[in-house]
């Protein structure tokens, strides 16, 4: 299930990665009533601040236009709107996470960043299985040799 | 050539917006499903005395059994077979006046149906069984139309052909039947019960397991198609198991031919269960939980019941045996299945309705309640085990068989009414999410 293009290796590596550290998460949340919701939400912020963004700004502005070109832009739009979704619960969570960080959350506030924590690793999750099963394998049809190794450079350089 | 996960993924996802039913079209199917599930065990609890000494006739046993086949597994199915299998083979979504059509010829049908044969009113049974079969003909032309322009997934395409030929046996033998009941035999009595429970049970409902599961567990477990090769043998393999054990039910060398049977329904199995295996362990996701736990159960108590077939065949007592089977096969088999599937495709297909034009709209777990579940598995489990305790002790104590029976009916209706509130609050949740107020909680 490897994919064949240098630009799919490097997001296949990415998802393997961000789905270990969701998984992580998701495993630390649901052990016990008295998990440490601040050092597993300060285990996320790296992802939250720096991984997202770039992740996904290089599917949106590279890979998508293309897929809309060759006629598949129902999934384009399918994953971008996942996207928005995902961002949305990212920028409501980095603060908080960014806080728990620092020190340790009241009750209250604990209560909110577990339920965005697992709000996150539902939807990214879910997004990482559509992308893996349909956007990877439909970039083998997509780049030629040229393109994806100029958009691998790109991608590594970023 | 196109990898395979693109073939099941790429026409998937992206085909699956355009191609997305209103909610109200598949949701029909799985709430009736649901109500009948309760009204199966009901029956049973009304129809507990009689379980002991019940050799198949008119009384609510039987109707207990048929609002678990056709009003709980097929009703389902269809449902399904209807979401599902237009994004699978990347086909046009067919009329749904005619999808709408169907469910009101189906449901009352098969209400009046089970109700017939609770009352022992054959007359009621007769027309009850007139508009399920007409409604099942209907479902017929709609699965023969998909398939017959089916694009890809060849081992699913397999599976759904022979389901539907089942289909069409089903419904011959179910006329046979209910000719009998009525005075006018068309078929030998044990030809015609054996062709039902074999077209029905392992011809439309087990076929559709097979080939359904092969689109549905990737999907759970983000998994690459199992290799299309071995599912058209476990196909193959499983579609003459059931044509020999047809074979057999008309007497024709009914022992050789039965244990031909057994063989390549075992084969069936073998090759179902490593692709099935090979689909977990290249998962990245492999645990989904309580649903995976009921289809293990399912894939359990179906070679469960092929060692019972083989008792059978070698001379085990028909009455224990026999009975012992049919809760193997639709209790532990198909009904476990399902009920794996449903918790975790009913949460899904809502919030794929409820994201329409919505902003950040819930997740599949928001508008799911977990425990009514988690007391589900319980209760299904525990009835069954109940249910096969009064048949091993119905030889010996018919009182204490009848309050197995008794205890089963009513754990197993506590498990079906639990499954009934995880239902109905993911259709408010869902209705809360479309309206845009009291949005469910992520």
């Amino acid at each position: 299930m490897t994919p064949s293009r240098q630009v799919g290796r490097c997001l296949d590596d990415e998802h393997r990665s961000h789905l270990e550290l969701l998984n992580r998460v998701e495993q630390a949340l649901g052990r016990s009533a008295g998990a440490d919701v601040g050092t597993i939400a300060a285990s996320l912020l790296h992802h939250l601040e720096h991984e997202i963004g770039r992740h996904f700004d290089f599917e949106e502005t590279q890979l998508f236009p293309l897929m809309a070109e060759a006629g598949d832009g129902d999934l384009a739009s399918l994953l971008t709107e996942e996207h928005d979704n995902i961002r949305a619960v990212a920028d409501e969570l980095a603060p908080l996470a960014r806080a728990a960080a620092a020190g340790a959350p009241e009750p209250a506030a604990s209560a909110v960043l577990k339920r965005l924590m697992l709000e996150l690793v539902e939807r990214q999750v879910a997004h990482i299985q559509k992308e893996s099963m349909a956007l990877l394998p439909l970039l083998d049809d997509l780049l030629d040799d040229e393109t994806d190794r100029q958009l691998a450079f790109a991608y590594a350089a970023n | 050539m196109k990898p395979p996960t693109r073939r099941l993924a790429g026409g998937f996802l992206a085909g699956a917006g355009s191609r997305l039913l209103p909610a109200s079209l598949p949701l029909r199917f799985f709430g009736a499903g649901v109500v009948f599930h309760a009204g199966a065990w009901l029956a049973l609890l009304a129809g507990a005395a009689d379980w002991p000494g019940w050799h198949g006739g008119l009384g609510w046993p039987l109707a207990a059994l048929h609002l678990i086949t056709l009003g709980t597994l097929l009703c389902c199915a269809i449902g399904a077979s209807l979401q599902l299998l237009p994004v699978a083979t990347r086909q046009p979504v067919r009329s749904q006046r005619l999808m709408a059509a169907l469910w009101w010829a189906y449901v009352p049908g098969v209400a009046l149906l089970a109700l017939g044969m609770g009352r022992a009113e054959p007359y009621w049974m007769a027309t009850g069984a007139a508009a399920v079969l007409a409604a099942l003909a209907l479902f017929g032309a709609l699965l023969g139309m998909n398939l017959r322009g089916a694009r890809g997934m060849p081992g699913v395409v397999l599976h759904g052909w022979g389901a539907l030929l089942a289909l069409a046996l089903l419904g011959l033998s179910a006329v046979a039947l209910v000719g009998l009941w009525l005075g006018r035999p068309l078929l030998d009595t044990g030809a015609a019960r054996g062709l039902h429970l074999l077209a029905g049970a392992f011809g439309v409902m087990g076929l559709l397991v097979f080939g359904l599961a092969y689109v549905l567990l990737p999907m759970f477990a983000l998994a690459p198609v199992p290799d299309e090769r071995r599912q058209l043998a476990s196909g193959a393999a499983a579609i003459v198991a059931i044509a020999l054990a047809m074979g057999a039910a008309f007497g024709a060398a009914p022992t050789a031919l039965r244990l031909a049977a057994i063989g390549a329904g075992t084969l069936a199995l073998v090759l179902h269960l490593q692709l099935m295996r090979q689909t977990l362990s290249a998962g990245m996701r492999r645990d989904f939980g309580r649903a995976l736990v009921l289809m293990r159960i399912g894939w359990s108590s179906l070679a469960l019941a092929l060692l019972l077939a083989l008792a059978l065949v070698l001379g085990a007592p028909a009455e224990t045996f026999g009975r012992l089977f049919g809760i193997a096969v639709i209790g532990g088999w198909l009904l476990s299945f399902l009920f794996g599937v449903l918790q975790r495709i009913l949460p899904f297909l809502a919030s794929m309705h409820a994201a329409r034009g919505q902003k950040r709209p819930p997740t599949p777990s928001a508008l799911t309640l977990d425990r009514p579940l988690a007391w589900h598995l319980v209760c299904h489990v525990t009835a069954l085990g109940l249910l096969a305790a009064a048949t091993l002790g119905a030889p010996a104590a018919l009182a204490l068989a009848t309050a197995l029976a008794t205890a089963a009916a009513l754990v197993g209706l506590a498990g079906a009414l639990c499954f009934g509130i995880f239902f109905a609050v993911l259709m408010r949740r869902l209705q809360q999410a479309r309206g845009g107020g009291n949005r469910p909680p992520n």
